[in-house]
């Protein structure tokens, strides 16, 4: 497995000089690119994806993959919303959002190990159901009037540094080790790598594949609890397409879209990639349409390099 | 191997992507079997209903139903309904110009009176508009028209100026800025005729304002969370006296960035409820109210004085535009 090869070092380390490259650019053309501030706003712009980016990590790391998780931000961040109003206790307001975030992704993962439906077609489902549920409980209207200690969630800051920055990384580090030092996290693997030598080897598949998904609905059920507290409304028309934002996080951060392999911190990169050139171009007041080209592109010399690299050690 | 398990994967995904939409369009061609035969009986069957004092049936036809503007423009028509006594339909596109023609096709079939519809598309509902005329039902367009509406047999358009609000907005923006200063501005989608006439609007105030310059302008989609980061990046890198936003849901990520106060002028169009709360608690400067509901209302007032044979003074039913800034806005709550 650790044949350091040329290309497996590219393949690697690929994401950090494209990355690194692209931060020296952009600092180049506008200084103020690198300056503190900006640096803030970029911690704030990854956070929310970032966490949602380690929810789909585990799922498609165990050979799967989940759309429904950006209809699910909205329906908790309605939910959390609705419980957010006026001086109710925030921890109903968490509760609610974590708990329909995991309802949703037990039922994606019990469809999916049980009804032995393809990922894509039972997520496809949820993710257009969660959606209309989201509609239909805000009843297409925006939810107004969520207390101030609500907003300072994600408003507040701890010597300067955003909480919400705070979140994610307490996120990244529970789901690492979580990922590479607990026997769970390598079953996780092991099942992404080769389900059947997984279950031969005394596994138990159907409670892994469950149990990613139910990570990685309740992440995003925090995520839903998080945004409502950054737009300060809850919208059920948020989070469209997150899904593909954490999906091309995964993807150019090296984790294999068919399962087995992925690196945390090729997760970090990845979403720190995308939010960078969304920030970066924003700062350089260059059109929103280009952001999609190169995130685009990104994606597939990202994946490119990936196969190729596989191809070689075969 | 692997490779093979994902074409089987995308395969069968885009498989049941046809199912869905086949499922869709087979649904309605069902309902829609026999509206060639059903039309010229319609046409009798509206007009000896009517004489029969019996009720009107009208059929709303949504572009979609997922904002504030959007439902209150169907509260509002539904109450109007109620009040006048006729039947009415909320019949919701999601955005699809598809879904929409075979919502008026089978509206047809189902001999609704009259049809009030927001084109989803400006160029492609014509057609269906024209061959629901045909059929002998009054077709109407609330909101937005389609192209030349007129050629198309519809009746009457119901709807406020985007173009005036457009104007509005930043006529307030000018004055606030004393005619001086470095503005951006944030857009809807691409394409979205809404949003390209409020940019129209914007032009023509701009135009006697050599003095404010559009320093930075990005299309967020009309969504807040993008238009939040948007904007906390451009802060970053531009000094910026106010931020002229399509919409309200925009805005108030543009004032949640700012902050509060943060004296940069702020507006947006709609008067939504998270609008009006953000200029009540000084994240936004203002809005334009367009009188959704007025909007919704009037469509259905005008279907039923022409079912009933009446004329109307005017085929284009405008509402006002009211400006709402921190000394009104509780007032629209």
């Amino acid at each position: 497995m650790k044949t350091k090869s040329k290309s497996s070092f590219l393949s690697d380390y690929f994401i950090i000089i494209i990355f690194v490259a692209l931060v020296v650019l952009l600092t180049l053309i506008k200084p103020s690119f690198l300056s503190g501030k900006n640096i803030i706003n970029i911690l704030k712009q990854t956070s929310i994806v970032g966490i949602l980016s380690f929810g789909m990590m585990f799922v498609i790391v165990s050979g799967g993959f989940d759309m429904s998780v950006g209809s699910t931000i909205a329906f908790a961040g309605i939910l959390s919303a609705l419980l957010g109003q006026g001086n109710s206790p925030l921890v109903l307001a968490l509760a609610a959002a974590l708990a329909a975030g995991l309802a949703v992704g037990i039922v994606n993962g019990i469809g999916i190990a049980v009804g032995n439906l393809p990922p894509f077609i039972m997520t496809l489902g949820t993710m257009t159901s969660v959606r209309g549920l989201a509609l239909l409980i805000s009843d297409g209207k925006p939810i107004t009037g969520i207390s101030e200690s609500y907003k300072s969630v994600t408003t507040a800051t701890i010597a300067n540094i955003p909480l919400l920055a705070v979140y994610f990384v307490v996120v990244i580090i529970i789901c690492s080790f979580v990922l590479s030092k607990t026997v769970y996290g390598r079953r996780v693997f092991a099942c992404g790598g080769n389900m059947q030598a997984a279950r031969v080897a005394g596994i138990n598949t159907t409670f892994i594949k469950i149990s990613v998904f139910a990570i990685a609905g309740l992440l995003a059920g925090l995520c839903g609890f998080l945004m409502t507290s950054r737009v300060t409304i809850g919208q059920p028309t948020a989070a469209e397409s997150y899904e593909m934002d954490a999906i091309t996080s995964c993807v150019i951060g090296g984790v294999s879209m068919s399962g087995g392999v992925g690196k945390p911190w090729g997760v970090v990169i990845g979403a720190l990639l995308i939010t960078v050139i969304s920030n970066g171009l924003d700062v350089l007041g260059v059109s929103s349409h280009w952001q999609k080209i190169i995130k685009g592109i990104i994606i597939v010399v990202a994946v490119l390099i990936d196969v190729k690299s596989k191809s070689k050690k075969n | 191997m692997k490779l093979r398990k994902l074409t089987a994967i995308a395969a069968s995904a885009v498989l049941a992507a046809g199912m869905l939409a086949g499922c869709g369009s087979s649904g309605s061609a069902a309902s829609t079997a026999a509206p060639a035969e059903s039309a010229a009986a319609s046409e009798a069957a509206a007009g000896s209903e009517a004489a029969a004092g019996g009720t009107y049936k009208i059929a709303m036809c949504q572009q979609h139903q997922t904002n504030a503007f959007q439902i209150a423009i169907t509260e509002a028509a539904k109450a109007k309904a109620a009040e006048l006594g006729v039947e009415l339909t909320v019949f919701d596109a999601n955005q699809d110009a598809a879904t929409q023609i075979s919502q008026i096709d089978s509206a047809v079939a189902q001999e609704y009176d009259a049809i009030l519809f927001e084109p989803v598309d400006p160029a492609g509902l014509g057609d269906a508009a024209k061959s629901a005329v045909d059929a002998g039902v009054l077709v109407l367009n609330v909101v937005s028209t389609v192209d030349n509406w007129e050629s198309f047999g519809i009746s009457a358009f119901s709807g406020g100026s985007n173009v005036a609000a457009g104007e509005m907005e930043m006529q307030q923006v000018a004055d606030l800025l004393n005619g001086e200063g470095k503005i951006a501005i944030l857009t809807g989608p691409s394409g979205d005729s809404g949003g390209i006439d409020r940019h129209t609007g914007y032009e023509n105030i701009l135009a006697n304002y050599p003095g404010i310059e559009v320093v930075v302008e990005a299309d967020c989609e009309w969504d807040t969370a993008k238009a939040q980061s948007t904007v906390e990046s451009w802060l970053v890198a531009y000094d910026l006296d106010a931020i002229v936003c399509e919409n309200d849901g925009m805005a108030v990520g543009a004032g949640n960035a700012a902050g509060a106060n943060s004296g940069i002028v702020i507006t947006g169009v709609d008067a939504t409820p998270d609008g009006l709360e953000a200029i009540l608690d000084g994240r936004m400067t203002g809005t334009v109210s367009q009188d959704a509901g007025g909007q919704g209302a009037n469509g259905v007032e005008a279907a039923v004085k022409l079912l009933n044979g009446e004329t109307l003074d005017n085929n284009m039913i405008l509402t006002e535009n009211i400006w709402i800034n921190a000394d009104n806005a509780a007032d629209y709550q």
